[in-house]
């Protein structure tokens, strides 16, 4: 290789690192709004790796192209390429870049989730994963009892035990541990806020722990991830995110309300009139009725 | 090409298989291998246009957010039957087909070691096949619990009947993988077996391979999803409760069985894929198969491997910390052997002379799909990322990539390929190019936008989603709707092709390997006489025989005129 | 086939896989076949251990756990008939027929028993396979192994009839190879069933 060359390729090289460095910086803003300290580490991993999956990409895709583009046979051209079978110093280097690479991703990834510790105390025991450097912005002293979750076919409902609201909507006060017991009474749910960056299964017949810490105020979609049935897809409700004021606010206004049946898309659409072009009349298991709570969601409440 | 024959070979009285005056065959008991093949191939094909449509409504019903078009328990039937058909009756039958076809022609065998074990595997897919239609009659339809049927929701029955959707699902997928340790036990004998005197373990083509791999997959994985099946089936029909938690069972169990073998499963689908790969991009650009031992040994390396990532599908069930990051190593750890083979595609490529007829071209394509659906999966093996998009459309889009993307493109390079060889007949290229493109452009607009949407958030699986997400939607629906008319023009190719194209020559594409020796199409029993191999393959650029004699002579003639 | 044996230079590589005819492959095939079985059962004994040490009402109500007396009756006719059944084989090798139907048939009678004896204590247990999780596993493996040791016996009745047949068994034969493998395969699969069910309680 002469030095014209070997100049080029170190240009093409840096060329294709800074597009790179480019389009990591744009993954962040493919991801929904940084809602947790979690989706901050979340997101930064991922520009990460977005930035070593774009060079590897970019950089193979041009060489085909490359290839596709000036390498072609000339049309009565019938002749073979050189018989190049193979060459042991180019082998060995391109075993050893996905291992660096791989282990490079391994560690950074590992030390994302050992700083995200998002599993509760019941699971990092079993677990054995250090906890001490959990995301927390801030714990304070006293810690709250955990929220219950409740999962089922179809709706989401919350259980604040020490003031005893039963609510459709999650509310949490910003800047704190939040802490879940997330449970199911019929199939499989999933627990997923995509602002939170934080998903749990809801596994039937287990109570699992499950803490995250909310940064920003607002109000954020919660789905259920995890395929629960016929109305599965209608499985969401909101979480909303305040100040620790408003948060304590919230609580004594919902205390005072009594208990009412809440909007539930699954069981409203189950007992009206089919509304779709194609209804063949399959047997759908019945939802569960309308959680009856002191403070309900609403669908048309606008979220981020 | 040395040893080609000079004079031309008299013609051949036998019946050939594939030529279309004697296509009453292709419906026959036959124990042809080359028959077989071709039985796998067009029987996959049409279940595929059949999965595809069903795809095309979900689509239809996806380009809108409310649940409009179809009712949620169709929808949901639709994504069942959707993934269950592309996975057991489009790329198993699919790939077996191609392997029972080209394996006995490339080792230098008469048939597979065990023609009636074969026929008879085939004859199961048409079964299932119908068992599995016959579902969506049944009352309560189909199975809607998703192609991975986790319990409890596929324990739930709301028809209360014994024969549901759901109870014949099993019975499917059960015959389906009868069928496969069947066809399994027969590759993997004829490939360790019967391979042609002087092709020794190094000198058989890439192609075998990556099949034998995948077949291994099939033996030692399979049987842990049908264990699966099993209990899932007696919970469901005679009231056990090994997976049902109000009873005791633990439902999460039932996913260790399930991904077992269906994360293999997924390198069961795309190593033979790997194997086409590494046997066009020689031929096209007239260079050997770089690094040949290393991309051959790579695949066992995957097999093995493959054993052991399964819990990467469950990020998020509850799976204990420790458990998380050893499956995300071992995972990550794939993309090692993968990527050597990457790198030894380029570098065959690279400094080749290019010929972009339509199977280059899907190669091409299926490689470049690939290495985007490598990155989004070494992403997705990083636990904490994959927490946040698991089970959202960023999933959705990965696999397509690799199932789509590479496995359908690959498929496609590969029937382009080896047309002339299974007809007799050459392809309309310019056919072939308008095919590639719509596909290409198809199968990019279809399955990019799912990328986004998953990083947003939303979730997979759902007939009905939040109106932020509409934008990514149309766009993937137009895809859906151009991806399904872009299989037109290659079923008019390929018909059109078969009944009156122009003749083959029995090496067309000047390619170097056992199948290309023999006439197009290869004669019943492939060979005259068994070859000896001579040389290692893809000897492209150097001037060695493949083979010491002349596998379309039998062996008196040869004799008399020496 | 092609004509063989007609020169001998060539002779030496390629007729020697030319006349290889499907038999000679079968006992490969069938041993793949086996090795891939082996998993179901893999497969349902990692299950019955995650089962046991993570369910926490194991055993149901009422029942303190399984008799092994019987049961092991049963294991040593069951283990035995192994050996017997490959002395079975050496008669035949060495032609000698009626010693081989002799021995081959005391196989069949022990692995009936064997059956037998399961069946007995299937009738006697006092829980069902409803009775959680322990009485679904319990009557899968068990059951699923039965299963097993009935074909075992019904190919011993086929390969039995077949010695009948005039020289039929005078090359040796593969199904009664294949049969013995299979039920020695039964037989490695059952000591691992009893040290599982029974003896670990």
């Amino acid at each position: 290789m002469n030095r014209r060359t070997i100049l080029g390729l170190a240009g093409l090289a840096i060329l294709d690192l800074l597009i790179s460095l480019w389009v990591g910086q744009q993954a962040y803003s493919w991801m929904p709004p940084q809602a947790s300290a979690e989706s901050v580490l979340v997101d930064n991993l991922f520009s990460f790796m977005t930035t070593l999956g774009s060079f590897i990409f970019l950089g193979v895709i041009g060489t085909l192209l490359y290839a596709v583009l000036f390498q072609r046979a000339a049309k009565y051209d019938a002749s073979d390429g050189p018989p190049i079978e193979g060459n042991l110093k180019l082998e060995v280097v391109w075993t050893a870049i996905p291992i660096v690479l791989v282990i490079w991703i391994g560690t950074v990834s590992y030390q994302t989730y050992d700083r995200m510790s998002i599993l509760g105390p019941m699971e990092s025991m079993a677990m054995g994963m250090p906890t001490a450097e959990a995301a927390t912005v801030d714990s304070p002293e006293a810690e709250p009892a955990p929220i219950n979750v409740y999962a089922r076919q179809w709706a989401w409902e919350f259980h604040y035990p020490e003031q005893d609201i039963r609510s459709t909507e999650l509310h949490l006060p910003v800047d704190q541990r939040a802490r879940l017991l997330l449970s199911s009474e019929d199939v499989l749910h999933g627990f997923f806020v995509p602002a939170f960056r934080v998903k749990q299964d809801v596994v039937p017949g287990r109570e699992i722990g499950f803490e995250f810490t909310p940064i920003r105020e607002g109000r954020y979609r919660l789905r259920d991830s995890e395929y629960s049935g016929t109305y599965f897809a209608a499985n969401q409700t909101n979480v909303v995110v305040e100040s620790t004021e408003a948060y304590q606010q919230w609580l004594a206004t919902a205390a005072a309300i009594s208990p009412t049946p809440a909007q539930n898309v699954a069981y409203e659409e189950f007992n009206q009139e089919a509304q779709s072009t194609l209804d063949l009349g399959w047997k759908t298991v019945k939802p569960a009725p309308a959680p009856i709570v002191n403070y309900a969601s609403s669908e048309n409440d606008s979220h981020e | 090409m040395s040893n080609a024959p000079l004079e031309l070979t008299p013609p051949n009285l036998q019946p050939q298989p594939g030529a279309p005056d004697n296509w009453r065959r292709f419906f026959s008991f036959s124990t042809d291998h080359k028959v077989i093949g071709i039985q796998y191939i067009v029987l996959a094909f049409i279940f595929f246009l059949f999965g595809g449509l069903l795809a095309m409504v979900m689509r239809g019903e996806l380009i809108t957010p409310d649940s409009d078009l179809v009712d949620r328990t169709v929808y949901n039937g639709l994504f069942t039957m959707h993934g269950t058909i592309m996975l057991f009756m489009w790329t198993f039958p699919m790939l077996n087909g191609l392997a029972n076809y080209l394996v006995p022609l490339m080792i230098g065998a008469r048939d597979m070691a065990f023609p009636r074990l074969n026929a008879a595997a085939f004859w199961l897919v048409p079964v299932f096949g119908v068992i599995l239609i016959a579902s969506f009659f049944v009352p309560g339809g189909p199975s809607q619990s998703g192609w991975w049927a986790y319990p409890p929701v596929s324990l739930q029955n709301p028809t209360g009947n014994l024969i549901n959707g759901q109870s014949l699902w099993l019975l499917a997928v059960a015959l389906s993988g009868i069928s496969s340790i069947m066809g399994a036990v027969n590759i993997v004998t004829t490939i360790f077996r019967m391979r042609a005197p002087g092709m020794g373990w190094f000198k058989m083509p890439a192609f075998c391979w990556t099949v034998l791999s995948a077949q291994i997959i099939q033996l030692f994985g399979l049987p842990a999803l049908t264990a699966g099946a099993v209990m899932l089936l007696l919970d469901l029909t005679v009231g056990t409760s090994f997976f049902e938690p109000s009873r005791g069972g633990d439902p999460v169990l039932y996913q260790h069985f399930f991904w077992f073998y269906s994360h293999p499963a997924v390198y069961v689908i795309i190593l033979p894929i790997f194997g086409v790969f590494s046997e066009v991009f020689p031929v096209y650009a007239r260079k050997p198969l770089f690094g040949y031992k290393v991309v051959a040994v790579s695949s066992l390396i995957i097999t093995g491997l493959s054993g052991i990532v399964w819990v990467h599908h469950m990020f998020a069930s509850g799976t204990p910390g420790w458990m998380r990051m050893l499956f995300m190593f071992s995972t990550m750890a794939i993309s090692v052997p993968t990527g050597i083979k990457v790198f030894a595609w380029v570098a065959t490529i690279w400094g080749g002379k290019l010929r972009l007829t339509t199977g280059m071209l899907f190669g091409l394509g299926g490689l470049s799909m690939f290495l985007f659906a490598g990155i989004t999966g070494i992403m997705l093996a990083s636990a904490p990322f994959d927490i946040h998009v698991n089970n959202t459309y960023f999933v959705v889009g990965h696999f397509h990539y690799v199932i789509n993307g590479a496995v359908v493109m690959g498929f496609y390079a590969a029937i382009y390929h080896w047309f002339p060889k299974m007809t007799g007949r050459l392809y309309y290229e310019g056919l072939g190019k308008l095919h590639f493109a719509l596909t290409f452009i198809g199968l990019n607009l279809n399955f990019l936008p799912m990328h986004p949407l998953g990083l947003q958030g939303m979730p997979r699986r759902v007939a009905s989603y939040d109106p932020e997400f509409a934008f990514w939607n149309v766009l993937a629906s137009l895809g859906a709707f151009l991806l399904g008319v872009s299989t037109l023009p290659f079923i008019l190719n390929m018909i059109s092709s078969w009944v009156r194209g122009e003749e083959a020559k029995d090496n067309p594409w000047r390619a170097i390997g056992l199948e290309w020796l023999v006439a197009s199409p290869p004669p019943h029993e492939n060979f005259e006489q068994i070859p000896v191999i001579l040389s290692a393959p893809y000897g492209y650029g150097s001037d060695e025989p493949l083979t010491a004699n002349d596998p379309t002579k039998e062996l008196a003639s040869e004799l008399s005129e020496s | 086939m092609s004509s063989a044996n007609l020169d001998p230079t060539l002779e030496t590589q390629t007729v020697s896989s030319t006349a290889h005819a499907e038999e000679d492959h079968r006992m490969f095939g069938f041993i793949v076949f086996l090795l891939s079985e082996s998993i179901i059962f893999i497969s349902f004994f990692v299950g019955y251990t995650v089962y046991k040490t993570s369910v926490t009402d194991w055993l149901p109500a009422g029942v303190e756990g399984l008799e092994v007396h019987d049961p092991l009756i049963n294991t040593i006719v069951l283990v035995s008939s192994s050996f017997v059944i490959y002395f079975a084989e050496r008669f035949l090798h060495r032609d000698n027929l009626w010693g081989f139907r002799a021995l081959w048939l005391l196989t069949m009678a022990m692995g009936s028993y064997f059956l037998y004896g399961q069946a007995v204590e299937w009738m006697s247990l006092s829980f069902g396979f409803k009775s959680g999780v322990f009485g679904g596993t319990f009557y899968l493996l068990t059951g699923f192994h039965g299963l097993h040791v009935l074909t075992g016996v019904l190919l011993q009745g086929i390969m039995l009839s077949r010695s009948f047949i005039p020289n039929n068994y005078s090359g040796g034969e593969f199904g009664v190879a294949a049969t013995s493998l299979f039920w020695h395969f039964v037989d490695v699969i059952w000591i691992v069933l009893f040290l599982l069910i029974y003896v670990w309680q």
